[in-house]
């Protein structure tokens, strides 16, 4: 009888537990965390980890100079792209919520994420990839084997900035 | 009473999980999140409820209930209680009932880590790990219940299998079951990212903890099984090609492939198709090992020879699954073209696909052995057995492909690798291997596929050896740090690629000492105590033991007759070892516990083989007459080490944090993973400093 009982019991709370979302019309999450990544955040991650790859392959003595400006080029542009798109994640996302934000914030938050999208920019173009004809070229240029223009990352760093 | 609980609330567990599974999919799919959150609920009490029975079955071994069917045939009242306790899982009806518990943990998890993440998968990942739980929960209440009692109360049970009684049965199962159930996870979030339409690679990033976690399991469960075999069996092997062995190396084999291929559809966009293929198959394995190990469908030393409803139960499930998953991964087809095509077979993803196409190989080899005599037997009416010699002529040669590969995939460069670049990176590691096969052919080593073990097993580990070598020198000398801090930093910066390449290190010394079985030395003798047997090993160590004399023991349920040998080892004593032979009471069944005495290169391994009928008869050392085998087994105690060196990898791999680069690694810069802006922005203004030599040094 007191097994009946505690089996009742059991039966009872478990049911309530699972049926209270739908009786009291409680709903589970349903948006994305902000710290998650979206498709084209992803795409870039996904990028960056193949240029580090062909990076270390590169000066793991793994690839020829011209594979290895090929494919760098390859990667460079294709994570400039989803930087791009991820930039217009970012401004439809402040789009959306700019009434829940004052504007002060709103300019701050833009701000914020313009200067670290400016930051990986620059980053990519510090590099080897050649900003006028994203030709690729050896770590140690001052200038574009391709079309000459001097390689803006090395002319910051030779000012000392 | 809670034996009877536990069984209400297995009853209670199976509408809840029916309900809640359907919630899930029918939440996902009207987008409704107060039936998401009662089925996530479900799922947290389902695992309450199948703890709660789990709990009443092992309260009913614990108190020898023996009115239940269960527990009255594995175990008795002098069964010691850390055996009563393995009872959950020493039979049929009990490990189902385990593999439910495991399961529903499993989902816990899962739901719970993505309470606010991957929403638009979970619901469905969620209704899939319900259904599998459902269809667990079924089986244990309709055809293997493990509460079903007898209607009586016999005195006493009729014991566990004496070969169960080991310590390892503590261990091995629950381990082996952790890697079968946790790969229900990744195949669940592959199902869901199918019905939802999801299909880029984020539901792989989800899911890669999973998989290595199963990985992890798996490959423990496995190794554990080994030393399981090798300590209990007493035939002086890890491994006789059992059905049930072979159901655990299946899911292994074919999560070892998808481990690979989901690094080229996260770095190349490619292989989509092949990967959920991958993951439906590997997830059908662990359901069909669990079906081989729990069916009693081909006998083995694992037999629990059972009714064979549950096999068609199992079959059956295998199907529908199966055409499901095919079904919608056909309908998916579209949204799962690669986004690349392969440019080079000198690439890192060409020897991926040939690692992926050679263990899928060795998969089928394997299932085509294991269901040897089922195929004969619907075919010829009787059942032919395949034994170790096939498994040894297909696998083998499978093995040391593979072998090689862990050498070569490393050094090609992802895309297209030039035969310059593979000249300079295998140049070295080529012309070690070969020294180091020199030396072993003029030291007199013949046998072919060992030869080639040690050799191949050399130049893998050298292109490890300099992998690391360069990136430690590299970061040592960008970071200015001593080499052993640039050593740790290295691997954290970059933990899934050095930790892959740890668990190569530990793979190619476990095959070197599987390699090591080819110079078995073995020797057989009758002895009287003072009586003394030499054998010399591989390594030209020559052991003399000496029989000392028997005693016996009386255990509350076996008797015991130990024997002491004392051994010299090249003239010079190093102590005593002792080998048994036991007389379980219930069930009466003899086993041998081999005596082992273990040194880095080899394995002294002692069998107790037959006892003179007048042993016990008196002190004299006529009546004390004794047979012995006595192997000594080189470099077995490299496939325990190497297994350990698999698991550190593994986990080194698994751990969180593993460093992701945020921002581009631009030459000089470096690829950091800053949290916030602020840090990435001082880090772009300091293109000079590069923090991970997998960045550019020049």
């Amino acid at each position: 009888m007191t097994v009946l009982l505690l089996a009742g019991l059991l039966a009872t709370v478990v049911v309530a537990y699972v049926l209270h979302p739908v009786v009291a019309g409680r709903w589970a999450p349903m948006e994305r965390e902000v710290d998650e990544l979206t498709e084209a955040q992803h795409r870039k991650r996904v990028a960056l980890l193949a240029l580090r790859d062909v990076e270390y392959d590169y000066h793991a003595g793994k690839l020829d100079d011209a594979d290895y400006r090929k494919q760098k080029s390859q990667l460079s542009l294709e994570a400039l792209t989803a930087l791009d798109e991820e930039a217009g994640e970012w401004r439809t996302r402040f789009d959306a919520s700019a009434h829940e934000l004052g504007e002060r914030e709103e300019r701050a938050r833009r701000e914020e994420v313009e200067a670290e999208i400016a930051a990986l920019r620059a980053s990519i173009r510090e590099g080897t990839v050649c900003t006028q004809c994203a030709t690729p070229n050896p770590l140690e240029s001052r200038y574009c084997g391709e079309c000459g223009s001097a390689l803006p990352g090395r002319e910051r760093a030779r000012r000392g900035t | 009473m809670i034996p009877a609980l536990g069984e209400f609330a297995l009853w209670i567990a199976l509408p809840i999980a029916l309900w809640g599974c359907a919630l899930a999919f029918l939440g996902g799919r009207w987008l409704r999140g107060d039936l998401i959150l009662s089925a996530e609920r479900s799922t947290y009490a389902v695992f309450g409820l199948l703890f709660v029975a789990s709990a009443g079955l092992i309260v009913a071994f614990m108190g020898d209930r023996f009115d239940y069917w269960y527990v009255y045939n594995y175990s008795s009242t002098n069964l010691h209680p850390f055996f009563k306790f393995s009872g959950l899982w020493a039979g049929q009806r009990g490990s189902l009932l385990f593999w439910a518990l495991n399961l529903s943990f499993f989902s816990v998890l899962a739901v719970w880590l993505n309470r606010r993440r991957n929403r638009e998968l979970m619901p469905y990942a969620n209704g899939v790990l319900l259904a599998v739980t459902s269809f667990f929960i079924i089986i244990t209440l309709f055809v293997t219940p493990p509460f079903e009692q007898l209607g009586f109360t016999p005195s006493d049970g009729r014991g566990l299998n004496p070969q169960l009684q080991n310590y390892w049965m503590t261990i091995h199962p629950p381990t082996l079951y952790l890697g079968f159930t946790a790969f229900t996870v990744p195949f669940a979030f592959a199902i869901a990212a199918l019905l939802s339409g999801r299909l880029d690679a984020r539901w792989i990033e989800g899911t890669r903890r999973w998989v290595l976690t199963s990985w992890f399991f798996l490959t423990l469960g496995i190794i554990f099984g080994m030393r399981w075999a090798y300590e209990e069996l007493g035939w002086g092997g890890y491994w006789f090609w059992d059905p049930v062995e072979n159901a655990s190396l299946l899911p292994w084999l074919v999560a070892t492939a998808f481990v690979h291929s989901i690094m080229i559809q996260e770095n190349r966009g490619m292989l989509k198709v092949w990967n959920m293929g991958l993951v439906v198959l590997t997830f059908l394995m662990t359901i069909f090992a669990t079906f081989l190990t729990r069916s009693g469908l081909i006998e083995s030393v694992h037999s629990f020879a059972q009714n064979l409803t549950i096999a068609w139960i199992f079959l059956g499930f295998l199907g529908v699954v199966g055409t499901l998953s095919l079904g919608l991964i056909f309908w998916r087809l579209p949204l799962l073209h690669s986004e690349r095509q392969f440019e080079s077979l000198l690439s890192r993803e060409a020897a991926f696909l040939l690692n992926n196409l050679v263990l899928l190989g060795a998969a089928f080899a394997v299932t085509w052995g294991t269901m040897f005599p089922l195929i004969t037997e619907g075919l010829i009416g009787s059942r032919v057995a395949v034994g170790p010699p096939f498994f040894n002529q297909v696998n083998i040669p499978i093995g040391l492909v593979l072998l090689a590969l862990m050498g070569i995939g490393p050094v090609i460069a992802w895309r297209k690798a030039s035969a310059r670049n593979l000249k300079r990176n295998f140049l070295l590691p080529t012309a070690l291997g070969l020294a180091v096969g020199t030396v072993l052919y003029v030291a007199g080593v013949r046998h072919h596929y060992a030869w080639l073990t040690f050799t191949i097993g050399t130049f893998v580990l050298t292109i490890i050896v300099i992998e690391f070598w360069k990136g430690t020198r590299a970061r040592a000398r960008i970071e200015a740090e001593n080499h052993f801090t640039a050593f740790i930093h290295l691997v954290r910066r970059n933990r899934r690629r050095w930790g892959g390449y740890i668990v190569h290190v530990g793979v190619v010394i476990m095959f070197m000492g599987f390699a090591g079985s080819a110079f078995d030395r073995e020797a057989r003798e009758s002895l009287i105590p003072g009586e003394s047997m030499s054998i010399v090993s591989a390594f030209g160590h020559e052991y003399t033991l000496t029989y000392q004399g028997l005693s016996t023991h009386q255990d509350p349920n076996m008797w015991r007759v130990i024997a002491l040998m004392s051994i010299q080892r090249d003239g010079v004593e190093v102590g005593t070892m002792t080998t048994e032979r036991q007389m379980v009471v219930a069930p009466p069944q003899p086993i041998t516990e081999v005596g082992i005495r273990s040194t880095l290169f080899e394995d002294l391994y002692v069998i107790l083989s037959t006892l003179d009928e007048q042993v016990g008869m008196g002190n004299e050392p006529q009546h004390q007459r004794a047979t012995f085998q006595v192997l000594v087994n080189p470099l077995v105690p490299w496939i325990w080490y190497g297994g350990l060196i698999v698991a550190a990898g593994t986990l080194v791999a698994l751990w969180p944090g593993a460093g992701v680069p945020t921002r581009i690694p631009a030459p000089g810069a470096g690829s950091g993973t800053a949290p916030g802006a602020e840090r990435r922005r001082e880090e772009a203004s300091r293109p000079e400093r590069a923090a991970d030599p997998a960045a550019p040094v020049g």
